[in-house]
């Protein structure tokens, strides 16, 4: 085992050792400068008692090591190392890796591995010169061949007992260059396989070898653009998971480096948790990106920037309310309660819940306030939230009094926002609702169009709300003209919630039979989405507002009962109606308790309750009240009201209430603004 | 240049395997030979300052991509304010040489990706005229939608606890593909004959990606190009350190034509809806880490970044939080151990501020992310 090693480097003058014997390599160094590589060939030969291409590999090694790149790569030149390589080969099969107690081959073992090295080393170094030259393909040529070498020395993959250090830090040193030196020349599918041979073939790396390259093919994977393809055939293993596609074996890699450094395996290595980040929110699996932050033991982050970066994975997720329950915990005055961004995502968060909505106002203001000293481009968004997180505030409000307060507040943030930002159609889009759901019709029409201009007609929900806001001001005929428009700038899959508004748009003209066809042409539309609906289509924008099928049917049986054709009406609908009214409540009652708030269910009951005798008018009052509180502008709630006062013989009340449903017949949208959002 | 440009004959043979699925023989190099010298002389009677070496290039659309000063033409072109339109000629040829299936002219029309997309979208809230521009998305589009045969492109997020390719697990099981968390990365596609609006974002997002799929070819101007239009799309959401005032038309000749108002008018943010925003992000990962070696193009790509970062806290998206801040931290990972001369300045300043306030909006404070509790 002593002529394994062969050099060590001296501050100034190196020494070359092999075969137990050692050597100053002044002297040949000399001859080297002189230009005279055979006399310092043969000095080495003389010296070590080598054979030509070790001398000569030995030979070149110190000319890189001194710097001189040309020279070494000249050295290099004059062996044939293809040669040497096909010479190792027998003698290395005829003795496979024998078992201990047997000193004799073993010696003989180490000493072809020695040799094996010595031509090995001189393969990388030349692909090495090469690539300081920057003969970029050849020098991937030289490293390929390095580990061919291996493969072909070694059939079974690198012995890890038996193996010389040296010979093993050439391996991995070769096998981490290669896919670096088929990137830098360019050539991307070899570097793929590069890679992939890397980490697929036994070449027994030391872990950290292993994880750079792990890395590095990831990142290579993320970011060059260039499709690897899945792997191939041969090396996938039945029931092992194989990637087939860059993201995705990216992502395996990432998450494997992470596992290994959870298991403490690895070094932290800050950039694979920012690669796996970027990954998995670009294919929108944060929540996945959740599991993976909750997983990093704790230390490496700061608490607070954790339950920030959850938060945003969750709220990512659609998750809002493990969302919020983290942020409240990095908003907290003890941790970071001045941070803006959790700030702003609190708020957004709490505005789509009234029941969340005042907790929201306070983060929306201190948003607000920071965003003054900090950034003050964000102060438009702060108030944009402040006015959402009011206006849901102002519906779960107790009296009226502090209703319409609320409600002023609300507007004026929002137009406090607009004078910031005048041109964010989301705050454009959001101030129209306001508005409309206000009854200020003109201005929620003017910021409708404004949205419909500043989203070049994109975002569908701005021609409804167009739409339902002119059917509100009770001009039917130009809602259609609007309807037709956005129609026209829908793909086929996305019209239902249009052709729905279109037949409700015309039973409003009193066109009924119109109104039939288009409801038979929305019947037909979301049969055939049904039956062809895969679950990769192209996400419809509106999401919730899928068209329900049952809820066609119910159209059109409403609008054949009110032409009197009642045959046709009870072939629509054979499960509702006519005296079952047991059954309907119950169902209804079953909305209710899914979504406590939920205002038609409400005024159905309470419609229902009405209609069941006395005692039951109580009940049927409250829950209209109820319905009112959350939605102050719905007609129908206002009507059953006033039905509900009358028949318990309150006429001054009932009028009042009829009074309100009438007036709001007369500015009332064809379908709730709400529905729009 | 950009670091991947590889040299002319590599390029190509990867060109032709990779984007070939208008079924020309890899061998018939002389046809498209022909076809591409046909479509270089029809260009020249559309830009005549063609330098008549690109005639006699062996390989003419390879010359014409790499060509800085026809590239820098065409751009300012699609630039001009009355480009667009459906009987410009510059659109005609464009739409042309993408639909002669020839890889080499495809990669062409997707080098200009970033300027017909960037003018598009910027333009098309202005109710103008674009059916050129549409022509060629479109173009892309059935592209992708047969060579793709409609199907969508999906990710397996992998579950550790079963065995993969790179690694054992300690507790094996078979793996079945129920248990994965399946992503869709880009839905299936329908046919579209024109642009509706609703599908605007949709269709360009696909040339989008598109684009992506051959950024390794594509040259550094290109990139810089993107990045630049990056930031006008964002809105300009960070104001700190506007070093260019003029915008994208910095790499344009800028010959005439740009009137004032409807420069205004284009240098206004547009809605990011996911689908737009998701080949963007990616386009955007590949210039900040990829292309780190190519300053001009490292650059862009750190600003465009900052704007999109900027957006996104402006629309409260948090996967665009997430993916842009990302995209901000690898960025500084990376410029520390490089020193660059000048980077490192602004760098320095940006951290020292980032614990006492976030002034900088869009400075990430890795400094504290990385201090251990």
């Amino acid at each position: 085992m002593d002529s394994g090693e062969y050099e060590q480097e001296d501050m100034d003058s190196r020494e070359v050792c092999a075969n137990g014997v050692c050597m100053k390599t002044t002297a040949v160094e000399a001859k080297l400068d002189e230009g005279n590589i055979q006399e310092a060939e043969s000095s080495l030969r003389e010296g070590l008692s080598l054979n030509f291409e070790e001398a000569r590999a030995l030979l070149g090694k110190l000319e890189y090591q001194r710097g001189n790149v040309e020279g070494a790569l000249r050295v290099f030149d004059g062996i044939d190392l293809q040669a040497a390589i096909q010479r190792l080969q027998p003698s290395l099969v005829e003795k496979p890796p024998s078992k201990k107690g047997r000193p004799r081959s073993e010696s003989q073992h180490a000493v072809s591995q020695h040799a094996a090295s010595l031509v090995l080393e001189a393969i990388y170094l030349k692909a090495k010169s090469l690539h300081k030259l920057g003969r970029l393909t050849e020098a991937a040529q030289e490293c390929k061949s390095v580990l061919d070498a291996v493969e072909k020395i070694f059939h079974q993959g690198i012995p890890d007992v038996e193996v010389d250090n040296k010979l093993q830090e050439i391996v991995s040193q070769s096998v981490e260059l290669l896919p670096e030196l088929c990137k830098q020349a360019g050539c991307h599918q070899e570097a793929i396989s590069a890679y992939r041979r890397a980490l697929l073939s036994h070449w027994n790396l030391e872990n950290d070898c292993c994880t750079r390259i792990q890395k590095a093919f990831a990142v290579f994977l993320l970011y060059s653009g260039v499709e690897a393809g899945p792997p191939s055939l041969g090396v996938q293993i039945d029931s092992s998971y194989a990637p087939k596609n860059n993201l995705e074996e990216a992502i395996l890699l990432l998450m494997i480096l992470m596992k290994k450094f959870c298991l403490g395996k690895t070094k932290w290595d800050p950039s694979v948790m920012e690669h796996l980040t970027f990954a998995l929110s670009v294919c929108n699996q944060t929540s996945v990106l959740a599991k993976q932050v909750e997983e990093i033991v704790p230390g490496v982050y700061h608490r607070v920037d954790r339950w920030n970066s959850l938060a945003l994975c969750y709220s990512g997720a659609g998750q809002h309310k493990a969302a919020l329950n983290l942020l409240r915990k990095s908003l907290h005055k003890h941790e970071r309660p001045d941070d803006l961004m959790a700030l702003l995502l609190a708020a957004k968060i709490c505005s789509e819940d009234s029941y969340l909505a005042a907790e929201g106002v306070g983060y929306a203001q201190r948003a607000i306030s920071i965003a003054q000293q900090q950034a003050e481009h964000l102060k438009g968004v702060g108030r944009h939230m402040l006015g959402l997180c009011l206006g849901k505030q102002a519906k779960v409000c107790s009296s009226d009094f502090e209703r319409s307060r609320i409600q002023s507040e609300a507007l004026k943030s929002l137009d406090g926002a607009i004078a910031l930002d005048s041109n964010s159609p989301d705050l454009i889009f959001d101030l129209a609702v306001q508005y409309a759901e206000h009854r200020n019709l003109n201005a929620a029409m003017r910021y409708a169009k404004q949205f419909i201009d500043e989203t070049g007609g994109s975002v569908l929900k701005g021609w409804r709300l167009l739409a339902l806001i002119l059917s509100a001001q009770q001009r039917f005929s130009e809602a259609e003209v609007v309807t037709d428009a956005a129609l026209d700038e829908t793909a086929k899959w996305d019209q239902g919630p249009l052709l729905r508004l279109k037949a409700k748009l015309k039973i409003s003209q009193s066109l009924p039979m119109d109104a039939i066809e288009t409801y038979r042409y929305l019947l037909a539309l979301v049969q055939a989405q049904r039956k062809s609906f895969g679950p990769f289509r192209v996400v419809p924008q509106i999401e919730d507002d899928k068209v329900n099928e049952i809820e066609v049917w119910h159209g059109l049986a409403n609008l054949y009962s009110s032409l009197s054709h009642w045959k046709d009406a009870e072939i629509c609908i054979m499960f509702e109606g006519r005296g079952e009214t047991q059954e309907a409540l119950g169902a209804y009652v079953g909305a209710l308790l899914v979504d406590p708030n939920y205002v038609p269910c409400k005024i159905l009951i309470g419609s229902l309750m009405s209609k069941m005798g006395s005692e039951a008018l109580p009940v049927a009052r409250g829950l209209l009240s109820d319905a009112l509180r959350v939605d102050p502008t719905n007609r129908k709630a206002w009507y059953y009201l006033g039905m509900v006062h009358k028949d318990d013989g309150r006429i001054a009340d009932a009028t009042d209430c009829f009074q309100a449903a009438s007036m709001l017949e007369e500015s009332d949208p064809i379908e709730s603004f709400s529905s729009v959002c | 240049m950009s670091d991947d440009t590889t040299t002319p004959e590599t390029t190509t043979a990867t060109a032709v395997s990779a984007v070939d699925a208008a079924g020309d023989d890899p061998p018939a190099t002389m046809d498209s030979l022909s076809k591409s010298q046909l479509a270089i002389q029809s260009l020249s009677s559309i830009l005549p300052s063609i330098p008549p070496t690109l005639f006699s290039s062996p390989n003419p659309p390879h010359s014409l991509l790499h060509d800085p000063d026809v590239s820098a033409e065409i751009s300012s072109l699609l630039r001009h304010h009355s480009s667009g339109t459906g009987d410009n000629n510059l659109c005609r040829w464009l739409y042309d040489a993408f639909q002669s299936g020839d890889p080499g002219l495809q990669l062409v029309v997707l080098r200009f990706i970033p300027v017909i997309t960037g003018t598009y979208l910027s333009r098309a809230t202005l109710r103008r005229p674009l059916a050129g521009f549409e022509a060629i998305l479109l173009a892309l589009y059935a592209h992708e939608t047969s060579s793709r045969a409609g199907q969508p492109v999906t990710v397996n997020v992998p579950d550790l606890s079963h065995p993969s390719l790179y690694h054992e697990s300690t507790t094996p099981g078979k793996y079945n593909a129920t248990s994965l968390n399946l992503a869709v990365v880009s839905p299936s596609l329908e046919p579209h004959g024109t642009v509706r609006s609703t599908r605007r974002a949709w269709i360009v997002g696909v040339a989008l990606e598109l684009y992506y799929n051959k950024i390794s070819e594509m040259p550094a101007s290109s990139k810089i190009e993107f990045c630049e239009f990056c930031g006008v799309w964002a809105g300009d959401h960070h104001d700190q350190d506007d070093d260019e005032p003029d915008g994208p038309s910095g790499l344009g000749v800028g010959n005439g034509g740009e009137s004032g108002p409807s420069q205004l008018g284009e240098r206004r943010s547009i809605p990011l809806p996911w689908e737009l925003l998701q080949p963007i992000l990616r386009i955007l990962g590949h210039c900040v880490v990829s292309c780190a070696r190519n300053k001009e193009v490292y650059d862009a790509a750190k600003a465009a970044c900052r704007s999109l970062h900027g957006r996104a806290m402006h629309d409260i998206n948090p996967k665009a939080i997430l993916a842009t801040e990302s995209l901000l931290r690898l960025r500084n990972m990376n410029s520390k151990p490089n020193d660059n001369a000048d980077d490192d300045n602004d760098n320095d300043n940006d951290n020292q501020q980032l614990d006492s306030s976030t002034d900088d909006h869009d400075e990430i404070s890795i400094s504290s992310a990385n201090t251990l509790d």
